[in-house]
């Protein structure tokens, strides 16, 4: 039988009609949209149950507590703990996105001297020389923390002991220099302030811990033609906190001590200060052309300021000046102003202060990356991520985002005392060491963190004072035992003291300051992070929208 | 004319005369680059995603949407001529009949191409058929592309078979036999689609009630681009088709269709480019005093934005409207053949910017009363594949012409073109 | 019970710090940008603009605006236009779901919606090694090619029922559910609920004589409303006001 074209016409055709009745076209149809779906490169989320779990960020020194979801034993997301009286729910921008720094593709995970991979046994060995060969010095980022003691413990037989406080605690250093009291207690009662003025600090916008003011200003002053609480926004541009305040001051660039020591002058002359307060040398006039306001308006200003009390003038960064203005307002050691928590509290050297010659300096994880000390000697820098502009000779991977156990101190500049546990919920990655678990390889007597914690907590329990908030608050006097107190807190429960009494902090100011302190920067977000990297959603903010221009010292 | 040398002349049609293979060659070469360069920057934007274009998430639709637009209008040639054969009865018009065939295959074939990598998941391009939405003028494009597409399929198949070589032995003939029955068939088919599809193209942004540039009132469901762009697309076909039959008797030197036909092609054209010309300026006075405003705007608030200043609108509608309306009817310009050429160009420009407006000028302009006013210059994989695709049609149609009687009268007529 | 959902955010105390769009990009298992990418081929499905009331120097006034998918109730843009079905509008709750499995990627719902709260994804996703052990596994991620947008986190409802279902309950416990911009934000501005509800905050803050919705005049009633004492930012709900002619005619 010949096969002829018609034939081939015939079954080619009759086979195409029959294969539509069979479901092979349908099915393969069908199974492309599942294999559009699923591509092999497609990344899936894991599948598990998932739980809630409680901790604390330590990326910067505020210790906001967060809810953090967690599916095979991984966080998959994070949200803002509610019962923490500091941040009260809310997290900064990049908290959200935090879970996911861990495995930025700048995560350090290697030892490394100058640069070349190296081991952490090569590291030890070279800090034992140097201990040994002379001191050592132990530079801290986050004073306060268990982590905290065991530095200053090893620096009390091998050196000293430094610390690098954030803008909100530096701020406030004047008032330590005239009263003796450490800033580490000091803090800005807010909660019953009647007007801020704000000297370039981004009250709305990276200053302190996220919900702390935030919600204040939500509550009592968002949109209000006459609110509860007066923000005024003193600043050269209008910065997030100047649109949003209830009025922007506009001065020129660099002129806070100026408009500080004008308004003093206008108070004085407004008999709205007491008259043994120090005025500033500067006439009113001189100090409002420095200003480019007229004598009027900062009259008005001076009036403005007083006429809702109590008054406070916060600055973004340590400004005498200012501190001076708050001594003439009355504001320190007064409810609303500026409160000292403790009677007893440290005082800590700060970092750029030390002095001598040193063998080594131990820059721990905590410190913010662009800190670059002033000594000359060989730098152990602990680190989470790699790329800051922070020199160092060694570069030791430190633990990152809740991957660590570690108990977050008061926050700064806060008003009442506060401590919680922040429980590790990450696996840290295998070449992880803190640097006190690295001064225990040094110095193996010394405590570990756990022990530290432990002890505190039992401090704690005995001291009887403050309360444990969760859901519910209770009183620590109404526990059993330190091991339940531990057990809340590692649960994230938040200690908190009882509120201070006002006084506690007296200023000695017998003439107005020179001018001195750094002028703020424009208010970026924020000014307490850390790592020299940003979470990796940070994109949103700063390159897939206009709302944020490029960040100013850390990169995506 | 000298004897071309010709390699592949059992494949011409017996008495026809073509130029040397040689010369062929050398006039595809161009053309075959361009559409490789166009398959390339396709295959980079089907490999990497559509982030080779500069299309982005204010500029959804960019230039292949452009593309597709003009050139399914450009085609609509096809079906009208069609329709004027077949269900008309416009014997007059047959000659020019399978070159509107090929012409409009080409134009829809390469539309689907085009769609098919401008969308970010071919692969469920079946899925519109699957879960059509009834409300959407898109799924009513789709479905009436696709099935267009097959007709103009199965009347181009019966001009290949016309072919010597694919037109031998019995089977071929009896093919052709029985589809001959089925072409008036086709053409009312295909007549009855194409009215859907080109007016669903409008249809897709007169909906748009987000888009105040573009939305516009109508009748029932069908909002009135809808009917303007039937229109402008019958309109533009004629012409369109005009300049290819032109551009052909100008490169080969020969006449291909008696003088008289073109001029009623333009007389055709010409006719309904003024009745869209005059619904057209209805239309847009009725959005620039009662649709426009009764969401906010102000009449000439969307013209704020240069280069889309109103002057646009004046050269689509009187420049490239009301004069080659005028130059294709009135018979002093109509008998000219530069006129007449001219009309049809300045017509083909004319559907080329309505639709430019429609797509990219819509899309330019702000929604929000914080939105900016954005632009958008395409990619070189854009324009790449633009060119691709026009090379395709190119390419296409000299192999047709050569190879296949497009023109049916092409025998009989081998006197010079350049006379009156 | 037929829930409408919907959001009234207070612009009057919004900050522009943008917490609420990371967070939402967090929860929706969104990529972080692809090197190339730019704010006009990002995925951001709550977007914060910054808004001005038009004046120059000391007297400018600028907010910020936080626009997410309106949630459009009456013919709705991008359901209607869809050519396969892959968005609709649930009638249970009120929400304008996405269904990226089923998108084409043709993108003319973008094109529809007027508020830009559409965006399509024109890179593969892409997470650095181990990183997708962070996403969130109620959520599924999208390929190349299709379009997304916020479904005001669509999967914290579904877990809200699951919750509900497990306890016997019909309906959800409106503490459950919440999406994430509105949890995220640090000064409480986006109120959410369900607008069918006459008694919840959210429907009488919709109420209230300073909301307003973006482009009402359109007809689309969006689900999303805002909230301001200031004119100026009323004003910015229809377009083409005469601050932005005074900007126009500036060229």
């Amino acid at each position: 039988m010949k096969l002829t074209r018609r034939d081939l016409f015939t079954w080619g055709g009759g086979a195409a009609a029959g294969l539509l009745l069979t479901p092979v076209p349908w099915k393969l149809l069908d199974d492309t949209s599942i294999w559009t779906q699923n591509w092999p490169w497609i990344p899936q989320p894991a599948h598990g149950p998932v739980e809630v779990k409680n901790s604390f960020c330590s990326l910067c020194p505020n210790g906001c507590g967060m809810r953090v979801r967690m599916a095979v034993g991984w966080p998959v997301g994070i949200s803002g703990m509610p019962h923490h009286p500091v941040n009260q729910g809310a997290l900064c921008p990049l908290g959200f996105g935090a879970h996911q720094l861990n495995w930025h593709p700048r995560r350090l995970r290697q030892v490394r001297y100058h640069g070349r991979a190296s081991s952490w046994t090569e590291a030890l060995v070279a800090f034992q020389k140097a201990c040994a060969a002379g001191s050592v010095a132990i530079i801290d980022g986050y004073p306060g923390r268990a982590a905290s003691s065991l530095f200053q413990s090893f620096c009390k037989q091998h050196g000293s002991y430094g610390v690098v406080l954030c803008t909100e605690e530096r701020a406030l250093g004047p008032y330590e220099t005239w009263s003796g009291v450490p800033v580490t207690t000091l803090g800005y009662d807010l909660e019953n302030t009647g007007t801020i003025v704000s000297f370039g600090a981004p009250l709305l916008d990276g200053w302190s811990a996220p919900g702390r003011f935030t919600r204040l200003w939500s509550e009592r002053a968002a949109g209000m033609a006459d609110p509860q609480l007066r923000l005024i926004q003193v600043e050269p541009a209008q910065s997030r906190t100047a649109a949003c305040a209830w009025r922007w001051v506009r001065i020129a660039p660099g002129s806070e001590a100026a408009l500080a020591a004008a308004l003093a002058r206008a108070l004085r002359e407004e008999h709205l200060a007491p008259e043994d307060t120090p005025m500033p040398p500067a006439t009113l006039a001189e100090s409002a052309a420095r200003c480019c306001i007229s004598i009027e308006a900062i009259r008005e200003l001076a009036r403005t300021m007083v006429a809702r009390g109590p008054v406070l003038a916060i600055s973004a960064e340590s400004n005498s000046a200012v501190a001076a203005l708050n001594v003439v307002l009355g504001a320190v050691g007064a409810r609303g102003g500026i409160v000292c928590r403790r009677k007893r509290a440290e005082s800590y050297a700060a970092a750029d202060s030390l002095t001598g010659s040193f063998s080594a300096v131990l820059i721990d994880s905590s410190v913010p990356a662009d800190f670059n000390p002033n000594i000359d000697a060989e730098v152990f820098r602990f680190a989470g991520w790699e790329g800051g502009p922070g020199r160092a000779d060694w570069l030791l991977p430190a633990p990152g985002f809740l991957e660590e156990l570690t108990d977050i101190p008061t926050a700064p500049a806060s008003s009442i005392e506060t401590y919680t546990i922040a429980v590790a919920l990450a696996p840290p990655p295998p070449e992880m060491r803190s640097a006190a678990q690295f001064l225990a390889q040094v110095d193996p007597s010394a405590p570990l963190v756990e022990q530290v914690i432990h002890a505190r907590c039992g401090q704690l329990f005995h001291a009887r004072t403050g309360r444990l908030k969760r859901e519910q608050s209770t009183a620590v006097s109404a526990l059993d035992s330190p091991e339940m107190l531990k057990k809340e807190l590692c649960h994230g429960a938040v200690w908190v003291d009882d509120p201070p009494r006002a006084g506690g902090i007296r200023c000695r100011l017998r003439e107005w300051p020179q001018p001195s302190g750094a002028a703020p920067c424009a208010a970026t977000w924020t000014t307490a992070w850390v790592p020299p990297v940003l979470p990796p959603l940070a994109t949103k903010l700063y390159q897939e929208s206009v709302l944020r221009e490029t960040p100013p010292r850390s990169a995506i | 004319m000298a004897s071309a040398v010709l390699t592949d002349r059992r494949w011409i049609a017996r008495g026809a005369e073509r130029t040397s293979s040689a010369r062929f060659a050398l006039w595809l070469a161009p053309w075959a680059a361009l559409l490789v360069l166009g398959i390339y920057a396709a295959g980079l934007c089907l490999y990497y995603g559509l982030n080779q274009t500069n299309m982005d998430n204010r500029f959804a639709f960019g230039l292949w949407i452009f593309l597709d637009l003009s050139v399914i209008a450009l085609g609509a040639g096809a079906f009208f001529t069609g329709f004027l054969v077949y269900i008309l009865g416009r014997a007059d018009l047959k000659p020019i009949l399978n070159a509107a065939v090929v012409l409009g295959f080409i134009c829809y074939s390469g539309a689907v191409a085009v769609l098919m990598v401008d969308v970010g998941q071919p692969l469920r391009g079946w899925f519109t058929f699957w879960h059509p939405n009834t409300h959407s003028m898109l799924t009513e494009v789709t479905f009436c592309i696709s099935c267009y597409l097959l007709v103009l399929t199965l009347e181009y198949i019966p001009v290949l078979l016309r072919n010597r070589q694919l037109g031998k032995g019995q089977p071929a003939a009896v093919f052709e036999y029985r589809l001959h029955h089925l072409v008036p068939v086709l053409a009312g088919l295909g007549a009855f689609l194409s009215f859907f599809h080109q007016g669903s193209l409008g249809g897709l942004y007169g909906v748009l009630r987000g888009r105040p540039f573009a939305f516009r009132e109508g009748f029932s469901v069908w909002p009135s681009t809808f009917f303007l762009f039937v229109l402008s697309a019958i309109a533009v076909g004629p012409s369109f088709l005009m300049l290819v039959t032109a551009a052909v008797e100008k490169l080969t030197g020969r006449r291909q269709v008696p003088r008289e036909l073109l001029r009623r092609l333009g007389f055709i054209s010409g006719i309904l480019l003024a009745v869209y010309v005059a619904a057209k300026s209805i239309d847009t006075l009725i959005w620039l005093n009662v649709t426009s405003p009764s969401v906010g705007f102000a009449p000439w608030e969307h013209y704020a934005y240069p280069p889309f200043g109103s002057a646009l609108l004046f050269i689509e509608i009187v420049l490239f409207g009301l004069v080659p309306a005028g130059l294709l009817i009135y018979p002093r310009t109509a008998r000219n053949r530069r006129w007449l050429l001219t009309g049809a160009a300045l017509a083909c420009c004319g559907i080329l910017l309505n639709r430019f407006v429609m797509t990219v000028q819509t899309l330019a302009l702000p929604t929000l009363a914080f939105d900016e006013f954005l632009s958008y210059i395409p990619s070189w994989q854009e324009v790449a594949t633009f060119g691709g695709l026009i090379a395709y049609g190119v390419i296409v149609f000299s192999l047709s012409y050569r190879y296949l009687p497009l023109f049916g009268q092409e025998k009989r007529e081998a006197t010079d073109v350049s006379g009156r | 019970m037929k829930a409408r959902y919907g959001m009234v955010i207070d612009v009057d105390r919004c900050t522009g710090c943008g917490a609420c769009m990371v967070a939402c990009a967090a929860e929706n298992n969104v990529p972080p940008a692809a090197q190339r990418a730019t704010a006009r081929t990002g995925i951001t499905p709550m977007l914060v603009h910054k808004v001005s009331d038009g004046a120059e120097g000391e007297d400018r006034r600028e907010a910020f605006l936080p626009v997410t998918c309106m949630q459009c109730e009456h013919e709705t843009p991008c359901v209607t236009v869809c050519p396969q079905q892959a968005v609709q509008l649930d009638p249970a709750t009120g929400i304008v779901m996405q269904m990226p499995q089923r998108c084409l990627g043709c993108r003319y719902c973008m094109t529809a919606c007027p508020y830009h709260a559409r965006y399509f994804n024109w890179w593969d996703p892409v997470w650095p090694q181990g990183m997708e052990k962070s996403l969130n596994p109620g959520v599924a991620v999208r390929m190349r090619g299709v379009v997304e947008k916020c479904n005001l986190c669509h999967a914290r409802l579904h877990a809200a029922q699951e919750k509900a279902a497990a306890a016997g309950k019909r309906t959800i416990d409106q503490h459950d559910y919440a999406p994430a911009c509105v949890e995220a934000c640090p000064t409480g501005a986006i109120t959410f609920g369900n607008l069918a509800d006459e008694n919840d905050s959210v429907s009488r803050a919709a109420r209230s004589p300073e909301a307003f919705r973006l482009l009402a005049r359109l007809g689309t009633e969006p689900k999303i409303y805002y909230k301001s004492k200031r004119p100026w930012v009323r004003a910015l709900a229809e377009p083409h006001t005469a601050q932005s002619r005074k900007e126009v005619q500036h060229g």
